[in-house]
């Protein structure tokens, strides 16, 4: 025994020489070092390939640039993030969410540098996207996309079984037994994340009140006061798709990969999700018969609503924000400037079919986009009106956990409407 | 002899490192935790005091109280459900011996190897509504399927999953316990003509009570400081239903953004952690 | 009589193995589980069965996760880590168990209190504080960031069980020792470890597995890639929404596999204790 332990503690010790040799040290001869600090921490598919492929293009055109790149998922990169800001070493580029939930902390103690909007005029952002990341007047970052939350569905599915596109909700929920009785569920959701059930929530206030959804909440929220009629019926309505069994049975304990697997394996007709998921689509190792047939709408007019159809939840929330006291400020401006040119993230984000950009990417079109691609921008193009921030992230991060726990037990009838009305109050 | 046992220079160079440990990682924090739980901090930039509100918040906070409600049921089956089970496979392994002992102490503390994460996703898994296997068996006898993390089972479900996870543990420290005791005294008593049972009874648990008490006290805190399985498994939900000390502990302090509120939670966690070990301590000692 | 006294003996036998054996294939499962869908493709994950049949099997699975996982670098700080902590606990928790359990001075109960306490605290209540002092030390995303945290948290229990362990072992083999002109140091290398060797192997275990598969404080205090440990190449397969399940379960099995090994070879040493009757004889 203690000869093992004598063995493998020199190995250790080996180890350990060996690792603390210079070799380990990156060689920075003169380079600038700009630490990025992403919330992308898989840096092979998606948004993160985005991400890496343009600082790799970057390094190439500027020798004289190192990129360090952090990266840690969304809840231990929060974590991470309040540690930097108690500490004095903070990266120079981060990743933020352009949300009060999560932002105005940051923005308050002084840690986000100003931007200069001017700089931004040709780069095509859309309309209302820079809001999120603007307080006071002042812009504090830039958003990497434009989200959408639609119903996908299996269109081949639909048209076998004679069930239309609803367009009322109470189409929807009547549609919800009919696809019930074939065995399958009606719509995937993802409800331990409790998120999507606030934008369920968010999507119905849109149809409900239309345009009012913004400001009317902004107000319910700094005063405590949901009382607006537009919360309780939101509310109600979501109760109701609970007593249809819209959703599958147990959703509210399941998460986005056994939801989202439910709808791909044919095992749910529709999928509640983000216009991310749009690269469904083109994911090779999704069934073809599922793959090509998968369509999207968004929510349908409710009865007695103001929101018409073309009003739809969309927003915009990741995007970048630089370091005010970084000690390469401007190389980090620099370098967020060049990942927001159009020819960048728009374009590489678009052809990899990552996600739609905040900017105009209608000049990016390939001519191989897929059916439902096709159709979310369509969507997004027709909108006559654009929700901005959901509900739960319109607030502090206090207000966001509070409200996502109360989406949760409305949905599954739980709590009252005015007993969840009650609780935001306190 | 006695001169040697109380030397203190030896003392202080025995116990000095430990204490510095302590200091640096644990009284730091802890100090800084009780400065906060006075404050209204989010975490980031500037905060001001504001006395005992956070105290006051707390007590009336019954998410807290049923998440320490939560706490108490989990150490409820840990003490009465996993311990005893633990105590006695831990002496049967040691009755059975040869490869099969070596065998089924190595299989039974495998959960306890493998990451949380897997282990939640697993019982994900087995407590599905539609294709989980717990359903999958009352389907086939002819039942219905059960919601298991749903509102008001949620709970059970998660008691469920943590005390078989604890169990590994548990048995280890019994089992060592086990070893440690003098095989002579089983030769004395089996020559007396004991057979298993007060063997049992009269050796094994008398001669375990040092190691049943730590082992006890590790289950109390470790129910009270229970995080990463819950977390997985349901996020503390449906609402705060599953909620357990340490995981509403982090809730608040970096989802909520109520820093302050949170380290009032932690320190609030220490006393109530001192308190019980005292208590256990006291009963020990009277019953010993 | 005596017959039916060994059917009935035989009997009670099948049962207790019948139920130690269904006991050891539940226990065994998840590692089963998880080595399954290690191989299996990421579309098939979500099914009604316990276990999957590959369509294929995903060998590619595997040299993805080392390749792309850092694996290689992180196991060796993994191992490089945990040793040191573990060595560290070690030693401390025999010098302090001892000074708490049998040197005789005033404070010895609270001194082994104060320590205990470390038990009682949660640690991400300790996160941020902790990180402004390795900021302030200059500390952070070194290896120290990870070794003092570890030894910290796992001291007072390898203090606590040491303890407990060493008080139910009997003083006559000690006592005899120091009788002989044996000194402290010496009493505690060549007399103490020896006969404590199998609660000693499960402090080593406890603290060794404590500290795998932990992310918490390691994804805190470090930021380079120069000491990151094995359960960061789990995050490197995590998706912005969704994770790469069945790489991500490969990776598991990778992390899982050198504890196990651990595990097997350390308890293998837990074994009967030194008996009084040799002191005796």
């Amino acid at each position: 025994m203690k000869r093992i332990l004598v063995l493998f503690l020199a190995a250790v010790m080996l180890f350990g020489a060996a690792a603390c040799s210079p070799s380990g040290q990156p060689a920075n001869g003169g380079k600038t070092v700009i630490k990025v600090f992403s919330n992308l921490p898989d840096r092979t598919t998606g948004q993160g390939l985005v991400e890496q492929k343009i600082f790799d293009q970057y390094i190439a055109e500027n020798p004289n640039v190192e990129i360090q790149v952090e990266a840690l998922d969304d809840e231990a990169y929060k974590i991470k993030m309040k540690a930097y800001a108690s500490g004095t070493s903070l990266p120079d580029l981060i990743s933020v969410w352009g949300q009060p939930s999560f932002l105005d902390g940051y923005i308050d103690a002084g840690l986000i540098a100003e931007l200069n909007p001017g700089d931004y005029s040709e780069y095509g952002f859309v309309e209302g996207s820079l809001a999120g990341f603007s307080k006071d007047g002042k812009l504090y970052g830039l958003p990497r996309n434009t989200d959408m939350i639609a119903f996908y569905y299996n269109q081949k599915l639909f048209s076998d079984n004679n069930w239309s596109i609803p367009t009322t909700y109470d189409e929807l929920l009547a549609l919800a037994p009919k696809i019930a009785a074939t065995g399958i569920s009606p719509v995937a959701m993802d409800g331990n994340d409790k998120w999507p059930i606030s934008i369920f929530i968010t999507d119905l206030l849109v149809k409900i009140g239309g345009t009012a959804y913004q400001p009317e909440t902004l107000k319910a929220i700094s005063g405590g006061d949901f009382s607006h009629p537009m919360y309780a019926e939101a509310a109600r309505l979501l109760q109701d798709a609970y007593d249809a069994n819209l959703f599958q049975p147990g959703f509210e304990q399941q998460d986005y990969g056994t939801a989202q697997n439910l709808f791909i394996n044919g095992q749910a007709a529709m999928f509640y999700m983000g216009s991310w998921e749009m690269s469904m689509a083109n994911n090779q190792e999704i069934d073809p018969e599922i793959r090509e047939n998968i369509r999207a709408f968004t929510m349908p007019v409710v009865s007695g609503g103001v929101g018409v159809a073309t009003d739809i939840a969309a927003w915009n929330g990741g995007g970048h924000s630089v370091i005010a006291k970084s000690p390469v400020k401007d190389e980090a401006v620099k370098l967020l400037n060049y990942i927001y040119k159009p020819e960048n993230w728009t374009k590489i984000a678009w052809e990899n079919n990552v996600c739609m950009s905040a900017q105009d990417f209608s000049q990016y079109k390939t001519g191989s986009e897929t059916p439902v691609q096709l159709q979310l921008i369509d969507i997004f193009a027709g909108a006559t009106s654009i929700s901005g921030t959901t509900i739960n992230d319109l607030g502090s991060a206090d207000f966001k956990t509070k409200f996502e726990d109360l989406s949760q037990q409305i949905s599954i009838k739980s709590i009252t409407p005015e007993g969840a009305i009650n609780a935001l109050a306190d | 002899m006695e001169k040697m046992l109380r030397d203190k220079r030896v003392i202080a160079i025995l116990i000095a490192p430990s204490l510095i440990a302590f200091v640096f990682a644990v009284l730091a924090p802890i100090l800084l935790s009780f400065v906060y739980s006075f404050t209204n901090s989010s975490g980031i930039g500037r905060f001001t005091f504001v006395g005992f509100e956070n105290y006051s918040a707390l007590a009336k906070d019954k998410a807290f109280w049923n998440a320490l409600l939560n706490s108490a049921l989990l150490a409820a089956g840990f003490i009465l459900i996993q311990h005893p089970i633990a105590i006695f496979a831990a002496w049967l392994l040691d009755r059975i011996g040869g490869r099969a002992e070596t065998f089924f102490k190595s299989a039974y503390f495998v959960p306890n190897i493998i990451s949380s994460a897997v282990i939640a996703t697993l019982w994900k898994y087995v407590y599905n509504t539609n294709f989980g296997l717990f359903n999958v068996i009352a389907r086939f006898f002819g039942g219905e399927g059960v919601n298991w993390l749903g509102t008001g089972r949620a709970i059970w479900s998660v008691l469920i999953v943590l005390v078989w996870h604890g169990f590994g543990w548990g048995m280890l420290i019994y089992y060592t316990g086990v070893k440690n005791i003098d095989p002579v005294l089983y030769e004395a008593a089996a020559i007396d003509g004991c057979d298993d049972k007060k063997m049992f009874f009269a050796i094994t648990l008398p001669l375990m009570r040092p190691v049943i008490q730590v082992n006890v006290t590790l289950a109390l805190i470790s129910a009270l400081k229970q995080m990463e399985t819950v977390y997985l498994l349901t996020k503390g939900g449906p609402g705060n239903e599953t909620q357990f000390v340490a995981t509403y502990l982090y809730k608040q302090a970096f989802q909520s953004g109520n820093y302050g509120y949170g380290n009032t939670i932690s320190v609030v966690f220490v006393i109530i952690c001192l308190l019980t070990t005292l208590f256990l301590n006291r009963l020990f000692r009277r019953e010993g | 009589m005596t017959d039916k006294i060994k059917t009935k003996f035989s009997l009670g036998r099948g049962i207790i193995w019948v139920a130690l054996t269904l006991f050891s294939a539940v226990q065994l499962f998840p590692l089963i589980w998880l080595i399954d869908f290690s191989f299996a493709s990421n579309t098939e994950f979500f099914t009604s069965n316990l276990l999957i049949i590959p369509r294929e099997i995903q060998w590619g699975n595997y040299p993805k996760a080392f390749t792309d996982g850092h694996f290689l670098l992180y196991l060796k700080n993994s191992l490089v880590v945990n040793t040191l902590a573990v060595a560290i606990v070690l030693a401390l928790s025999i010098c302090s168990a001892y000074a708490v359990t049998r040197m005789r001075w005033k404070f010895s109960q609270t001194a082994k209190n104060i320590i205990l306490l470390g038990m009682m605290i949660p640690i991400h209540a300790t996160l941020i504080p902790n990180y402004m002092i390795y900021d302030f030390l200059g500390v952070r995303d070194t290896l120290w960031s990870l070794l003092l945290p570890y030894v910290a948290f796992s001291l007072p229990q390898g203090l606590f069980l040491a303890a407990s362990y060493m008080e139910s072992v009997s003083k006559e083999i000690e006592e005899a020792a120091i009788i002989d002109g044996c000194g402290t140091f010496r009493l505690l290398g060549s007399v103490i470890t020896p006969m404590m060797k199998s609660s000693l192997i499960t402090v080593v275990i406890m603290t060794y597995l404590n500290n795998w598969n932990e992310f918490m404080m390691a994804s805190t205090y470090l930021s380079t890639s120069k000491w990151k440990t094995l359960p960061f190449s789990i995050l490197e397969f995590t998706g912005q929404y969704r994770a790469n399940a069945a790489v991500q379960f490969a990776v598991m099995t990778l992390t899982a596999a050198p504890a196990i090994l651990i595990y097997v070879l350390l308890s293998k040493h837990i074994t009967k204790g030194v008996s009084m009757g040799a002191v005796k004889g």
